[in-house]
């Protein structure tokens, strides 16, 4: 009977599709400061193009990258940023107490969190995203693929890479609930892991010492690396979408398994 | 006058002790809980230059920064994040979030000028003093390898742009900040995002970035001023000396702009209040 509810909770788009409705359009009224983010996104972006182009000056490619390669990579790190760095806010859910009315709620907590983070990636892909790739010729960079094919395996890499990071979400706030709620510990600690390994903000291939060819083997990786190169052809595609599957289904059952091992454990004040 | 100063110089320094005292209370009653936190912030504050560490050792220095030069002005950087996190804490800094939570009743009905307040409150030399420890270490590494001579007028021009790109960071938070006497709740994390924008971009050198994106992370959103412009001059890129003052001088400039927007929003605050704050300590 229990199965019966929960498989159904799943098997209602309409709900989540709603959810993910609300989520997109509460952006801008909850708030008009999300337009400082994509102030500080742009910025970041162009403060990063212009590093890349200072380091290349006379330089034809390092790490296999090329200028053009690295400058469309990180254009669309910086697009689809969001994708990259899944973040359900659970952790605030958790920080605030409303988890726990999350519980009355007839959909599964993975799912309702999860249309929720895809109704605000709606909203940044409209607003942030695609002026940026219009606007990318502009800043120098060609926004292209390399190769219509690599354009179509970009696709189920990027599916995969959303998989994994929503994985790793939950799986971070067991550690938020193990922890009794250290959440702006676990959250800064993941964001510096992030960052740095999962290759967004600069591609594993240009870490000295070959600690990129360690990295890339990490679920990070698989988050944005792996997408990434697939997009600019600065990786194959078979290993590193077999990577990111083996990652996906390695991490689900743990984030599954953990979270509901962890449910009795959960303290909601409030506050 | 003299005595005047002297008087209220002496209550600063009593002030700031009676916070450390506070502080190291604090620390004392769970020190595992310390620990972690202080080891994450040392762990944290490295990490948030790693990025920009190990692209100068790929690449041999950044543009027209060596190594160690790029080393230093990270090391400046954190050091100014420790700084203000030692000086600033208790939501000191950003003070949007006192605004819009209703909290600044608290602080206005402390019986001293409010200056006094906002400069001794957030007070945590223990707690909150993590992330000078990398700082100070990035800083002493890499000084040895500057071409530079670390004469007396050296350390103070050091500490006079310390001093700058401090007042800036507070200036800029205050300033945006600001904004919550009139929109408290809108507002109330404006302090958080406009500090996030300057400290995110601090770590780069921005000489490549041209005349029109340069000039406006030196005024819009000063991020310039955290690192990269005193640094030019430390490290003896630029070592004209109206390149040293230029931050000081900045930092006049940032702070009686930040002072005039504080003012104008204490006195609408003091006709309107804060409608936030509940009697059982939540917020609307």
């Amino acid at each position: 009977m229990k199965h019966t509810q929960e498989h159904r909770r799943w098997l209602a788009p309409r709900q989540y599709a709603k959810t993910a409705a609300m989520s997109a359009t509460s952006v801008v009224g909850d708030s008009l400061l999300f337009a400082l983010d994509y102030v500080l996104r742009v910025l970041r972006v162009l403060v990063l193009l212009s590093i890349w182009r200072t380091l290349f000056e006379g330089q034809e490619s390092v790490g296999g990258l090329t200028l053009p390669a690295l400058l469309t990579y990180t254009l669309i790190a910086e697009a689809f940023a969001d994708l990259f760095n899944v973040n359900t806010e659970m952790d605030s859910a958790l920080w605030e107490g409303t988890i726990a009315t999350r519980y009355l709620r007839p959909m599964s907590i993975f799912g309702q969190f999860a249309a929720e983070t895809a109704g605000r990636w709606l909203f940044g892909l409209a607003v942030f995203s695609l002026p940026l790739l219009v606007l990318a010729p502009v800043l120098g960079v060609d926004p292209r693929p390399a190769s219509a094919m690599h354009g179509l395996l970009f696709v189920p890499s990027l599916a995969l890479a959303v998989s994994v990071g929503f994985a790793l979400d939950f799986i971070f706030a067991v550690v938020i609930v193990r922890m009794e709620g250290s959440v702006w510990l676990v959250n800064q600690l993941r964001a510096a892991t992030t960052v740095l390994l999962g290759g967004a903000l600069i591609p594993l291939s240009l870490l000295p010492w070959g600690w990129g060819a360690v990295f890339g083997w990490l679920p990070f990786a698989a988050m944005a690396s792996a997408p990434l190169r697939i997009y600019t052809g600065t990786g194959d595609p078979v290993p590193l979408l077999l990577l990111q599957l083996g990652w996906s289904v390695a991490l689900w059952p743990v984030a599954y398994w953990s979270w509901n091992r962890n449910r009795q454990r959960l303290v909601s004040y409030g506050g | 006058m003299g005595a005047n100063w002297r008087a209220q110089g002496r209550a600063v320094l009593r002030l700031w002790w009676l916070y450390a005292r506070m502080d190291f209370l604090w620390i004392t009653r769970v020190p595992s809980m310390f620990f972690t936190y202080f080891w994450s912030d040392i762990v944290l504050s490295v990490a948030g230059v790693t990025a920009v560490v190990l692209l100068a050792e790929r690449f041999d220095g950044i543009g027209a920064w060596t190594k160690p030069q790029i080393l230093f002005m990270l090391g400046y950087a954190t050091l100014i994040e420790g700084v203000i996190n030692t000086f600033f804490g208790w939501n000191i800094l950003l003070i949007s979030r006192r605004l819009g939570r209703g909290q600044f009743d608290h602080t206005l009905i402390q019986p001293r000028p409010l200056w006094m307040t906002l400069l001794t409150e957030g007070f945590l030399p223990c707690s909150g003093s993590a992330i000078l420890v990398p700082g100070i270490a990035l800083i002493a590494w890499s000084v040895q390898s500057l071409d530079v001579s670390l004469s007396f007028a050296w350390f103070g021009w050091f500490l006079l742009n310390l001093l700058a790109s401090t007042a800036i960071v507070l200036a800029f938070s205050y300033g945006w900040g600001s904004l919550a006497f009139w929109a408290p709740r809108s507002a109330e994390e404006i302090s958080a995002s406009s500090h996030s924008i300057v400290s995110q971009l601090k770590i780069f050198p921005l000489d490549g970035v041209g005349a029109v994106l340069a000039g406006g992370l030196l005024t819009i959103l000063p991020a310039g001023f955290i690192a990269w412009w005193p640094c030019r001059f430390l490290v003896g890129i630029d070592p004209r000396p109206s390149v040293g003052l230029f931050t000081p001088l900045a930092a006049l400039c940032f702070g009686l702009l930040a002072a005039f927007m504080f003012k104008k929003g204490l006195i609408h605050y003091g006709h309107t209040g804060s409608s936030r704050y509940l009697n059982l300590g939540h917020r609307r």
